[in-house]
């Protein structure tokens, strides 16, 4: 069953042709248009799963649109790191879910447009798999632009006082880094003459034009940062992410950062197969300013009140483990920063859902307005405190294995210092957790809002406890991720040929 | 040097024209100027993709009678064609939400919505 | 010899239903005590119930939880940790009576006794714990389960204390982190079932770095000079804590830390072979006489036994540094030797407070006519840590000062009768004050703490004198302690 060769399609266009008739079927009520966008993902999940199985069984392959043999066709490849499309269709499943109740709540949207807000996430959601599944570069511009789109109008669905303008500020960032990558795009299929990656990273060590690929690469580099809000291009984040509704906002920081992260992973296997750069000058960058998003994040994160604002700024310290990851650029640290990509998307989610219920149930949004909270919120307290310790990295929960295996990365490469900095970022981050549990258990009330809240509706309630029980698990059962992740890393640090 | 660049002017053209879009939407103050600048951008990553395309004394790649080598290649105006239409929903959104930070704030200077921050 | 068993790991897990089970139920009094009063004495059963293989030489091993190759969560009762979780799990008995007697009428008391209850299950854990994440994990966890109870009054002091305890602990728990992730780099392994992991082939500057950061990590906890900060405030935690966390879990789980990383991680030879220890032993030595010092000029009871409690804790780490048998058996002996005395004096600080108010020292006067019972249990833990033959301190002072003879380290003799000398000089005014300054038209009446204050403290004393009496307690063998002295010295 698994063999089936059209999942593959599949699973990028369910969700964006459920987008497209999310409108239509919902002409006559929008009641359908939640059930629609559920059934829709719940799909895609199934495809997702039989796709992963099979990537487990047998190994990467690829899918050939029409028949087209590559590098005339355009090509979906299914490799260890597509896996991720799993935590994709889990937290967008669970998001849609979340939706149910909390879009009745939003102020700003009309009633009858609600359909429009599940076509939208729909959109994103099916963006970001075909960003990961896709083979061809083009392509890869294409999805980043779907998803990029649809994640500036979700921002502004959220009808805070500035969502529109943290919007713009999210598209005038997000466009000129999407028109940077396709500029760089364009340079790569100007030198190689193609846009498949595989066939563009064959091709581009035979080309001796190490000028132009170079550029390329730093374009490439600069585009897929300001998507993954890396330190100093990150000043989109914190507004964009702490405004939008929440479910989106656990969709925004738990996935579509990542996608930079991946973009950038797709690069260096570009590059690394071909040969043609020496890779290290990056690498140092792109250590560095992860040390300091690391740093800044965190340290931003710690003087913040609004708990979304805080969460924000911790997705930017996050994005800083990762990517310091990825730059020191040892076995470990790359199996380390791929990790979180998962992990750190199930606790921002957990995270997340958890404090959006808080605000769904009392309005309030700041940790000194929401003292007290969890004598009224038991179980949405324990699933935010498990979500923190989780970033924190305090094992076993998720959190942990990626701190655990850059810091052994940082020694692997001969830098321990950034083993040092990994860590005094936690313990900053550590600093806000306490904040947070004084508050909610603590610290007597102020608002009478706070007592009188009870735990949100089951349809945002059991999503968060499931993500916060994914949490602990994710940390105990870490080697399954692993399991996916080795042998990719492994075939990343081969150069081609040896 | 200065013949290289004049050999590969289009590029040359296509980079400068981006820098002017980039400059815009750094330093204007109106939301729409701003937004210009990146449809300048825009167009500039078009223009470069689509010079790529070129073949010296190339013909228009189209199959039919008469129809002989060197084609151009086709693929570029592929990409901007999509590009195009990635192009004017940007375009489209970001004009929406002009209009309504313009009817929520009654302006769309950005400094003066920094203040209302 | 090592055998598969369950009872490594189901110590701690059951410690940790019950604790769960105080959250849920623990609105109602009885099931509170009941479950709490299940946890701890369901812990002492396991752990004794192991006593009889521990002595006949059995390791009792529980395989690894792996979460990904390499690192997991492994359990392993090994002599050393057999003495610590034999020690713990009989105090925390006592604790937990004499706790349910003194918090009764405060507030928040599920909270209190749930954390409470946690905190069996991670000792415990700490003390079994195979390898360095593992201890590591249990580590701090102690620190997050201990911060509700020391901010337990919720007043801004209580606030400020806590808040210097996490700092301070948390980044202690950070250095043995990195120091975690250096050891894996340069071994491949964290296991601390072996005498020493760490081998002299690994360069000096690592293994220095390593020893620093572990150290300094467990140290915090131990209360070393100058890393002892948080201690004296988080006095401000009702009694039972601070008997908590001075004689039992939170500072023994850093003493216990740093003869794990001494004995297990690093190894006496390499340890001998490159000389770190000395500097510490210094340190050691300097906490033990400055720490006493500090101790006589505070007039606040609790204050004054924070700062004694800093001082004995080092007799710890100074027996390990000296990297001599007989030094050992006296640092692993000392978990006991201390815990009892010091608890003993918390609970009558504690008893003292609960029956008159009266928390500073010259308000003590004539307390010996009102409270005989609880202030002669008071002069027998001073007489101990005095250094009395027939008292638990004594054992503790006799083979230190064996050892640092066997080392060569004449001067540790020094700080040892200097140290006693300062400790009377603390502890004896209290007694003076107690029994012989009886402010003019003090009866005789005699009144007592309530019997759940009373006997705790009775029984801790008496342990006192059976500790300094006989080597073979029922229960807390000192053959434990030399079973593990021969494993790490290979003899």
């Amino acid at each position: 069953m698994y063999t089936w060769p059209h999942w593959l399609p599949l699973v990028v266009l369910t969700p964006l042709l459920g987008a497209a008739l999310t409108p239509i079927v919902s002409l006559r009520t929008r009641h359908v248009a939640p059930w629609w966008a559920l059934g829709m993902m719940t799909v895609t999940s199934v495809a997702a799963g039989m796709l992963i199985l099979r990537v487990a069984l047998e190994g990467p392959f690829s899918y050939l649109p029409g028949g087209w043999v590559r590098p005339y066709g355009i090509e979906l490849r299914f490799d260890e790191f597509s896996a991720s499309i799993s935590v994709i269709c889990l937290i967008g499943w669970l998001a849609v879910l979340y939706s149910f109740r909390y879009t009745e709540w939003l102020r700003e949207v009309p009633k009858q447009r609600i359909p429009y807000y599940y076509a939208l996430l729909l959109l994103n959601l099916g963006g970001m798999i075909g960003f990961v599944v896709t083979g061809d570069l083009f392509n890869l511009f294409v999805f980043l632009e779907i998803l990029s789109l649809s994640g500036y109008a979700l921002v502004a669905v959220s009808g805070e006082h500035i969502a529109e303008m943290a919007a713009f500020k999210y598209l005038l960032m997000g466009a000129i880094s999407s028109l940077i990558v396709l500029f760089s795009v364009g340079i790569l299929f100007g030198i190689t003459g193609s846009l498949n990656m595989a066939d563009v990273a064959s091709r581009l060590g035979d080309t001796g034009s190490v000028a132009p690929a170079a550029l390329a690469l730093g374009m490439l580099t600069v585009g897929f940062m300001v998507k993954a809000a890396l330190f100093p291009v990150h000043i989109w984040l914190p507004d964009a992410h702490s405004i939008a509704p929440s479910p989106i906002s656990a969709v925004l920081s738990g996935l579509v950062v990542k996608l930079g992260i991946l973009g950038m992973l797709r690069l260096y296997q570009i590059y690394y197969t071909s040969g043609i750069i020496d890779l290290f000058v990056l690498n140092q960058i792109l250590v560095w300013l992860g040390a300091i998003s690391i740093i800044m994040g965190a340290f931003f994160a710690v003087f913040q009140d609004d708990i979304k604002l805080m969460l924000a700024y911790s997705t930017i310290s996050n994005i800083g483990y990762i990517v310091m990851g990825l730059g020191l650029f040892t076995n470990f640290s790359i199996i380390g920063g791929s990790v979180h990509v998962f992990n750190h998307a199930i606790i921002k989610a957990t995270l997340f859902f958890a404090a959006g219920a808080m605000i769904y149930r009392t309005g309030y949004r700041t940790l000194s307005d929401l003292r007290g909270i969890g004598s009224s919120m038991p179980l949405t307290s324990i699933a935010i405190s498990i979500g923190a310790i989780s970033i924190v990295g305090i094992p076993p929960t998720a959190g942990f294995l990626c701190k655990w295996y850059i810091a052994l990365g940082a020694f692997e490469a001969n830098q321990p210092f950034f083993g040092f900095v990994l860590i005094f970022g936690a313990l900053l981050i550590f600093v806000y957790y306490i904040r947070m549990v004084n508050a909610f258990y603590f610290q007597a009330p102020v608002r009478q809002e706070v007592v009188d809240a009870t735990e949100a509706p089951a349809s945002m309630l059991y999503p968060t406890l499931l993500l916060a029980a994914l949490c602990l698990i994710m940390g105990v059962l870490g080697r399954i991720p692993l399991a996916f992740i080795e042998p990719a890393v492994q075939r990343l640090l081969t150069p081609l040929g040896g | 040097m200065l013949e290289a660049l004049w050999n590969n002017v289009d590029y040359v053209a296509s980079v400068v024209l981006f820098c002017i879009g980039l400059y815009i939407i750094i330093a204007k103050n109106n939301l729409i100027k701003k937004f210009l600048g990146l449809n300048i951008m825009e167009t500039a990553v078009f223009a470069f993709i689509i010079a790529l395309g070129v073949v010296d004394d190339g013909s228009p790649p189209i199959m039919g009678e008469g129809a002989s080598g060197p084609f151009a290649s086709p693929i570029p105006h592929a990409l901007v064609l999509t590009g195009i239409v990635v192009a004017v929903s940007t375009t489209a959104l970001a004009l929406s939400l002009i209009i309504r930070i313009y009817r929520q704030c009654g302006t769309i200077e950005a400094d003066e919505l920094r203040e209302m921050e | 010899m090592e055998v598969y068993d369950l009872r490594p790991i189901i110590a701690p897990v059951i410690s940790l239903v019950c604790a769960a089970m105080v959250f849920f139920l623990g609105h109602n009094k009885y099931w509170r005590r009941f479950w709490m009063l299940s946890a701890a004495t369901l812990k002492v059963i396991i752990v004794m119930s192991m006593l009889p293989g521990s002595l006949r030489g059995v390791v009792y091993v529980f395989p690894m939880i792996e979460f990904t190759p390499g690192i997991g969560l492994g359990f392993r009762a090994d002599a050393l940790g057999m003495f610590f979780a034999v020690v713990s799990s009989t105090l925390w008995v006592f604790t937990t009576i004499y706790a349910i007697g003194y918090m009764k009428g405060e507030g928040q008391r599920v909270r209190f006794f749930g954390f409470f209850s946690l905190c069996v299950s991670t000792t415990v854990g700490l003390a079994f714990a195979e390898n360095l994440l593992t201890f590591f994990i249990f580590y701090e966890m102690l620190t997050i389960c201990t911060y509700p109870l020391v901010i337990h009054d919720e007043t801004p002091e209580a606030f400020r204390a806590g808040r210097k305890y996490l700092v301070y602990t948390l980044t202690g728990g950070a250095c043995i982190l990195i120091g975690a992730v250096i050891v894996f780099d340069s071994t491949g392994t964290l296991s601390l079932g072996s005498p020493g992991i760490l081998s002299t082939d690994i360069p000096t500057g690592t293994l220095a770095l390593i020893f620093t950061l572990l150290i300094a990590g467990f140290a915090v906890k131990a209360g070393v000079m100058p890393l002892h900060g948080w201690l004296p405030s988080a006095m401000v935690a009702p009694t039972p804590v601070s008997a908590l966390l001075h004689a039992v879990a939170v500072v023994k789980a850093g003493a216990f830390g740093i003869l794990r990383t001494i004995y297990n991680v690093f190894g006496v030879d390499v340890l001998q072979e490159v000389g770190f220890t000395m500097p510490l032993a210094w340190l050691a030595a300097f906490t033990i006489i400055v720490g006493s010092l500090i101790a006589v000029f505070q007039d606040n009871l609790k204050r004054r036994l924070a700062f004694s409690t800093i001082s004995q804790l080092s007799y710890i780490v100074l027996g390990a540094a000296l990297l001599t048998p007989l030094a050992a058996t006296a640092a692993i002996v000392h978990i006991a030797n201390q815990a009892f005395p010091k608890i003993t004096m918390f609970f009558v600080a504690g008893a003292i407070k609960k029956k008159t108010g009266k928390t500073a020292v010259h308000e003590l006067a004539g307390i010996g006519y009102q409270m005989p019972w609880t202030m002669g249990a008071f002069t027998v833990a001073s007489l101990s840590f005095i250094g009395m033959p027939l008292t638990a301190g004594f054992i503790t002072k006799w083979y230190l000062s064996l050892g640092a003879l066997e080392s060569g380290q004449y001067w540790v003799l020094a700080v040892m009768v200097g140290s006693s000398m300062l400790n009377a000089a603390y502890f004896l005014p209290i007694i003076y004050l107690a029994f012989f300054k009886a402010p003019p038209g003090t009866t005789m009446r005699v009144s007592e703490a309530a019997p759940t204050l009373f006997i705790p403290i009775l029984i801790c004393a008496v342990y006192v004198l059976i500790l300094g009496t006989t080597a073979e307690v029922v229960g807390m063998p000192f053959s434990l302690a030399e079973a593990a002295v021969h494993f790490v010295f290979g003899m």
